[in-house]
């Protein structure tokens, strides 16, 4: 265990892993986003209340659901940069946080186009909306200090710091939010019962579209960690090796 | 056989000494300087001032809006006022003294959070009334108002301190203070304005109180920390 730790600590480890991971990868993204995408726009039937535009869920919903896990996985991955030195873990943290705000920034542009036929606005100072602006507020910060600041190794650990005190804030904002106001709609409960609200032919191309959009979010993630690795690592052998081999 | 760690010249200073000259230090450059002592006051009334400038001067209109005026510009005071907190001792080198100090980090920070809403918060606390009274503010929510920016103000220079204590090495930082600092000030705002307007409508506050002591129970013993660690890393 922490022989295998220590291993998936090092860049060139993780570089050459990652590269027989992709494939599969990307098979996976293909076969799920081409089944949820045609189960989800052509098969699922309309919403009684909101017509076609229910479809729009089938992007929202991932989406939204990504952006949310991605400030922990930078408090992880800030919390090994702290305690154990590793730089994967950096670099993995660096190249989440612009990915985290993308999917911020989309949850919050999908969730509008959904709003404007439904709410029949734009935007509205509804908790969920507020704290996914704030949330995305918070990015912004990260991504900011880490440009800021010169030195590498000070930026790792500085933007480790705030990605913690982000995330231990983020809950404190997303409940002081909804405390404040709410006319978004509560998750909806996911039943095996056809009859119900929620039946099995809504939440499974839902599920799948979810897995697709996880899997794309780890491929976007192992590209740009690649990348990292190679311009951080560049003046060592083994990519020099990699480069005079291409 | 002597004890290894004491040498003659060496003064042991207790970790409240240390707390408590930590403190009288960062309060008597302030008075020294009475610009850092003016500047948040000052500041605080005059973005008030703009509301109705830019608002309205509608007693009515001004009412709604008061507690969240007040509780903004507070909020904006406090954060102009954090560069103080640490910038100046950064660039005399005081700070790294600070760092190599052998008592705990965490209370010497503590020790200048304090001292920074001494400054920059209590005033603002102080002059808060007059300020709602400019903007028709309902007699019955002075209390409140008070008390929420009596709790609220110390959350907020404790957590811009976290903000400061990342940045105080950056050259150039233009908004990144703001930009780290505001969004993590939000759940104090929301809650200590909707405190005061709730008590306009007749509403009960407890529980908005319980959650801003809770949040004040929480960055109190967890902000210094964070701060600490930053300034460790900003001061290498």
């Amino acid at each position: 265990m922490w022989l295998w730790f220590s291993k998936l600590g090092s860049p060139r480890w993780f570089y050459e892993l990652s590269s027989k991971w992709l494939p599969w990868l990307y098979a996976a993204m293909a076969i799920l986003g081409l089944v949820g995408l045609t189960w989800a726009l052509l098969f699922v039937p309309e919403d009684y209340q909101q017509g076609e535009t229910i479809r729009i869920m089938y992007v929202h919903v991932p989406v939204a659901s990504i952006s949310l896990a991605c400030f922990p996985l930078m408090a992880v991955a800030g919390t090994i940069t702290l305690v154990w030195k590793m730089k994967l873990a950096d670099m993995v943290a660096k190249c989440a946080a612009p990915i985290g705000l993308w999917f911020t920034g989309l949850a919050l542009a999908t969730g509008a186009i959904w709003g404007e036929p439904i709410w029949g606005t734009w935007w509205a100072w509804d908790a969920r909306l507020t704290s996914m602006l704030i949330q995305f507020f918070l990015f912004i910060g990260v991504v900011a200090l880490r440009s800021a600041i010169e030195s590498p190794d000070n930026a790792a650990k500085a933007c480790a710091v705030l990605s913690i005190v982000g995330a231990i804030n983020v809950p404190i904002i997303k409940y002081s939010v909804e405390w404040w106001n709410t006319l978004h709609q509560p998750s909806s409960d996911y039943s095996m019962d056809p009859v119900s609200p929620n039946p099995p032919e809504v939440w499974v191309p839902l599920f799948i579209m979810i897995c697709a959009v996880y899997v794309f979010f780890v491929i976007t993630l192992i590209l740009r960690t690649r990348n990292e690795i190679l311009v951080r690592e560049r003046r060592s052998q083994w990519v020099k090796d990699l480069v005079a081999r291409a | 056989m002597t004890q290894p760690t004491s040498t003659s010249s060496a003064v042991t200073v207790s970790t409240s000494a240390a707390f408590v000259a930590t403190l009288k230090r960062d309060l008597l450059v302030a008075f020294k300087r009475r610009n850092d002592l003016l500047n948040p006051i000052m500041f605080f009334l005059i973005v008030v001032t703009l509301f109705p400038l830019g608002v309205s001067s509608d007693p009515v209109e001004l009412a709604r809006i008061s507690a969240g005026v007040v509780w903004v510009s507070a909020l904006l005071a406090s954060m102009l006022s954090l560069d103080n907190l640490y910038r100046a001792d950064y660039e005399d080198g005081s700070l790294e003294q600070l760092l190599l100090s052998p008592q705990p980090l965490y209370f010497l920070v503590l020790a200048k959070n304090i001292a920074h809403w001494l400054i920059a918060g209590l005033p603002v606390v102080v002059l808060s009334p007059l300020l709602a009274y400019m903007l028709y503010l309902p007699q019955e929510a002075y209390v409140t108002l008070v008390l929420s920016l009596l709790i609220g103000t110390p959350v907020l220079s404790l957590i811009g301190s976290i903000g400061v204590a990342l940045t105080v090495g950056l050259g150039s930082r233009g908004l990144i203070l703001a930009v780290i600092v505001l969004p993590l000030s939000t759940p104090v705002l929301i809650i200590g304005a909707k405190a005061v307007t709730d008590i306009m409508f007749g509403l009960p506050v407890g529980s908005h109180f319980a959650l801003l002591g809770a949040i004040l129970a929480l960055t109190l013993t967890m902000a210094p920390l964070a701060s600490a660690a930053a300034l460790r890393i900003s001061v290498n």
